[in-house]
């Protein structure tokens, strides 16, 4: 069952020259309840922007157009005033940096509670017993809800995040880079208490990071994302196994990988600036494949395998 | 009095420009707040240089009754001796501002010089500096002011003196953080790995670094400088023998120009003082913003982002 | 809690030191003056014998270490010396004015911080609109406006229209005509109006810039993107979230610029003849009076080092990472 589908999703940004860039430049993605995917990509890539659309927390010199649907409803159509409504109580976010997510001068438990008490869910005793259920469940202690942020080290206050993430059952959980910031070790267990979170509570969850080889042990599926646009999309071990798009292959090469025994290779150049038309591809002057028609016009969308797509022109072989 | 007190980031790394006037011109650009302030003051440092050349009558010369009432001849009127109030205004214009540079520099000066003493070396000179200047903060500056002017006498060098040595206090702190980052950039340890000399890391790495700040503090300084001048001229404890726009406020005041209703002796030099003043904060704020961008967005407004129809899918090519 | 009792307890021993070397300083201040309080005396009475004799009652032959522990003798037990004008001893002369200003200074203060908070919150979640364009000039004007100025001001223009006295702090009818509590209370708030709204007028141009750009801070930070995805209202934010944590400067604001409020009770007192610590101030400088010009600046210097304690403990409630 689809829990969120988005459709030809775009998201403009006004720049302070007169200019407009195109940050996301039309992304379709679907989620099944359960489901975990990777959305990844280089920074400026367009991925935080394309969640913070589906929160309907773009600032006012953005604009949008598609449809973002929740359980089939286009919650996209009325702007701010129908997204409002779904904020928290059906898609939950977890920032990046917990740390300033936090506001410092508040308990933790006061900031968890807050969503209940403004969606009208739960109030005084109850929402303090439900906060302590949440911290519980992601493995804090309840008493520590009368804790200020600034007593809690980094992977706890992830931990809290995700609790708080969690208060109003949402339907669908947003993870920005939720493990950046972190040590290893922390990492792993943050992983760890996402997978067991979104099984057992059914929740879909989209992870954005970087790190196409950390969605790979996360995700079932992974969407890369390259100038605004999704270059690949395809479950992770297809996409691990048989990379369409060269992009996607050397984002794979530039990641230290545990498993693989290779050499750390960065991908040359940086990805173009969004805030001009471009035309063809937009990764060819990076590119290690790139043929003549790349430079004419973007590349269509080829189906490798049943839900493995990718949009290059040069066929990969695997 | 202390918006100057502001909480502050470090500053961005001041790089050389090509040349003094031309980044002096392009910041008044960017930045019409400072230039609207910087016209005003130009304005009044011009009176204060060539006003006594163009004012209309002498400084002690009366011209006509005891709070003569603005005519053409007197366009702000007569004062309580009957002299003329637009003369005295422009004679008041240099008093005022040397009082204001001068004090503002002494406090420069001195402020400037512990505050990189005390950024630049650290440790227990610094611990000692900071906490004296601690409790000089918490001292309440105008009735000190009063006390050792009372003590001190009546002179414009002794109000120079003394605002410079109450006010070095806000610069010396500013100063020292400042320091206390730029100490620690990579050039400054370069330089010390290399051997050279503290007085010429502080005079070839350090104040360059610095200036730009410690001008913007001057000037806000200046600000604060002139407020004191007048209030301690209000009170009766400015020099005698000069005129000020302070000492023509106490001047109006003592002499009820107030039932006199004669607002022209009062208002004007209250004007001068408040638009100089709200010039150099100009000014100053202005300085101080764009040596100290804070560039991060509000994340709530009171607009959404909006919604736009979908773009023409284009053409297959 | 064992870290914030350390840290109040930090906090009140600065306060201890600080009011100590005010009082040294007072000293010393004083013992620079040109000659030496008696030479300040011009009386007829005043011959060299008479001031012999009162230097031997000052203890003013004694050396300079010696005056040091008399005066600290004395000042702890609260004896600041006689008025040089009324022979009253200063602490008496001091405790009316004082009780007459706290009240105006008060009011003055409340105005000018819900006046400050009110426009600078709105020209902050505002930005850039009209109404935040006139705040941040309103607010430069009124902090550029001399105090005394203004004070002279409110006297020409606004006095009149609005009937309100703009001498002393009571009518000296009232008390003979048996008006009554109430009658009583009205005249003295009438008498207060003016002086308090000066010191809210100059003090609101600072208050507002700074509650203004501490909200700017505060609403560039991610907490408040947390606040509006977890679906709060505009209001819930700004005043939960944004004011609070503005709050801390605010507060740091407010009570830094106390020394500044004295100052400016000085010049408004004087203006409005109002008999405050401000105009005891004015005329002890006028009638050359150093033990009741002394005893006001050291009980200001006082009062200020221990409402700046009150904000040390006002922060450690308000901000949690203060022990830290």
């Amino acid at each position: 069952m689809t829990v969120l589908a988005i459709e030809d999703l775009h998201v403009w940004f006004e720049l302070p020259d007169g200019k407009e860039l195109h940050a996301v430049q039309g992304i379709d993605l679907s989620l099944e309840r359960g489901e975990r995917l990777g959305l990844v990509g280089e920074s400026g890539c367009g991925k935080t922007t394309a969640i913070l659309a589906m929160m309907g927390l773009l600032p006012p010199t953005a604009s949008a157009a598609g449809r973002i649907l929740l359980d089939g409803e286009d919650i996209l159509a009325g702007g701010d005033n129908t997204m409002r409504a779904h904020r928290w109580t059906d898609i939950a976010m977890v920032f990046q940096g917990a740390m300033n997510a936090f506001d410092p001068v508040k308990t933790i438990g006061s900031q968890i509670r807050e969503p209940m008490q403004a969606a009208g869910l739960a109030k005084g005793k109850a929402a303090r017993a439900r906060t302590g259920e949440l911290l519980e469940l992601v493995g804090i202690a309840a008493e520590r809800q009368d804790r200020y942020p600034h007593e809690f080290s980094g992977g706890m206050r992830q931990r809290a995040a995700i609790a708080m993430a969690l208060a109003c059952e949402p339907k669908v959980l947003l993870a920005d880079e939720p493990t950046t910031a972190l040590d290893v070790m922390v990492q792993a267990q943050i992983l760890e208490l996402l997978i067991r979170l979104t099984d057992e509570l059914g929740l879909a969850m989209i992870m954005v990071t970087h790190d196409l080889p950390l969605v790979s042990q996360v995700c079932q599926r992974a969407a890369v994302m390259y100038a605004g646009r999704i270059s690949e999309i395809g479950t992770t071990s297809e996409l691990y196994h048989h990379p369409q798009h060269p992009y996607t292959r050397m984002l794979f090469r530039a990641t230290p990988d545990l498993l693989a025994e290779r050499d750390v290779i960065s991908i040359p150049g940086s990805p173009p600036r969004l805030d001009q038309e471009i035309i063809g591809c937009p990764f060819r002057p990076r590119c290690d494949a790139a043929i003549d028609t790349c430079a004419i016009a973007y590349p269509p969308t080829r189906t490798a395998e049943p839900g493995h797509l990718s949009a290059c022109f040069v066929e990969e072989s695997a | 009095m202390s918006l100057i007190d502001a909480p502050m980031t470090p500053l961005n790394e001041v790089r050389k420009s090509p040349s003094r006037l031309r980044s002096l011109l392009s910041f008044l650009r960017k930045h019409p707040q400072a230039a609207i302030g910087f016209v005003i003051l130009m304005f009044f440092v011009f009176v204060a240089i060539f006003g006594p050349y163009f004012a209309p009558y002498g400084e002690r010369e009366q011209v006509g009754p005891i709070f003569g009432t603005p005519s053409s001849a007197h366009p702000l009127g007569l004062d309580d001796g009957g002299i003329d109030m637009l003369s005295l205004l422009i004679y008041g214009a240099r008093v005022t501002l040397i009082v204001g540079f001068a004090g503002a520099v002494v406090a420069m000066v001195v402020g400037g010089a512990i505050g990189i003493i005390s950024g630049y070396f650290g440790g227990k000179t610094d611990n000692a500096l900071m906490r004296t200047t601690d409790y000089f903060l918490v001292l309440p500056d105008l009735v000190l002011m009063i006390v050792v002017a009372s003590i001190w006498g009546r002179s414009l060098r002794n109000i120079i003196i003394i605002i410079g040595l109450i006010y070095w206090t806000f610069m010396a702190r500013l100063i020292r953080s400042q320091v206390k980052v730029v100490r620690e950039r990579a050039y400054v340890k370069r330089a010390q790995a290399l051997g050279a000399t503290h007085t010429r890391i502080i005079f070839k790495h350090v104040i360059p670094q610095i200036a730009p700040l410690l001008l913007a503090q001057t000037v806000l300084m200046v600000a604060l400088a002139i407020f004191l001048e007048t209030a301690i001229s209000f009170l009766g404890l400015g020099d005698p023998s000069v005129t000020s726009w302070g000492k023509m406020i106490e001047t109006a005041f003592s002499r009820s120009a107030i039932s006199y209703g004669a607002w022209w002796a009062i208002a004007p030099p209250g004007i001068a003082v408040a638009l100089v003043i709200m010039a150099f904060n100009m000014v100053g704020t202005a300085a101080e913003d764009s040596l100290n961008p804070r560039l991060k967005v509000s994340h709530l407004s009171r607009r959404h982002f909006r919604l736009r129809p979908l773009p023409d899918k284009e053409a297959p090519k | 809690m064992r870290a914030g009792w350390s840290y109040v307890g930090r906090r009140a021993l600065f306060a201890l030191i600080t009011i100590f070397i005010a009082i040294s300083l007072n000293f010393v201040l004083f013992r620079l003056a040109p000659g030496d309080r008696t030479s300040a005396l011009r009386c007829q009475g005043c011959t060299q014998e008479f001031k012999q004799q009162l230097r031997a009652d000052f203890g003013l032959d004694k050396s300079v270490p010696e005056q040091y522990v008399i005066y600290l003798n004395q000042t702890v037990r609260g004896d600041f010396g006689r008025s040089f004008v009324t022979e009253q001893p200063v602490i008496s002369e001091l405790w009316q004015p004082i009780k007459n200003t706290l009240p105006m200074i008060l009011l003055g203060t409340i105005i000018s911080i819900m006046l400050g908070i009110t426009t600078g919150v709105i020209a902050a979640w505002r930005r850039n609109t009209l109404a935040d364009k006139g705040t941040v000039w309103g607010g430069l004007l009124f902090y550029s406006l001399p105090t005394q100025w203004l004070a002279l001001m409110l006297i020409l223009y606004l006095a009149g229209p609005l009937n309100l006295p703009t001498s002393d702090i009571a009518d000296p009818y009232l008390a003979y005509s048996n008006a009554g509590a109430w009658a009583e209370f009205v005249d003295r708030l009438k008498h207060m109006i003016l002086p308090a709204a000066t010191i809210g007028l100059v003090l609101f141009g600072e208050y507002t810039l700074i509650v203004r750009s501490s909200m700017l801070e505060a609403l560039g930070e991610d907490y408040i993107l947390t606040a509006r995805a977890k679906g709060l209202s505009n209001w819930e934010i700004i005043t939960q979230h944004a004011l609070r944590n503005s709050m801390l400067p605010i507060v740091t604001l407010v009570f830094l610029s106390l020394g500044f409020i004295f100052g400016g009770t000085i010049l408004i007192e004087t203006v409005f003849n109002y008999p405050g610590i401000g105009l005891q101030i004015y005329e002890s400088v006028g009638n050359r009076d150093y033990p009741v010009l002394q005893g006001a600046f050291l009980l200001l210097t006082v009062v200020i080092i221990l409402m700046n304690f009150l904000a040390d403990l006002l922060y450690f409630k308000l901000d949690p990472r203060v022990t830290e």
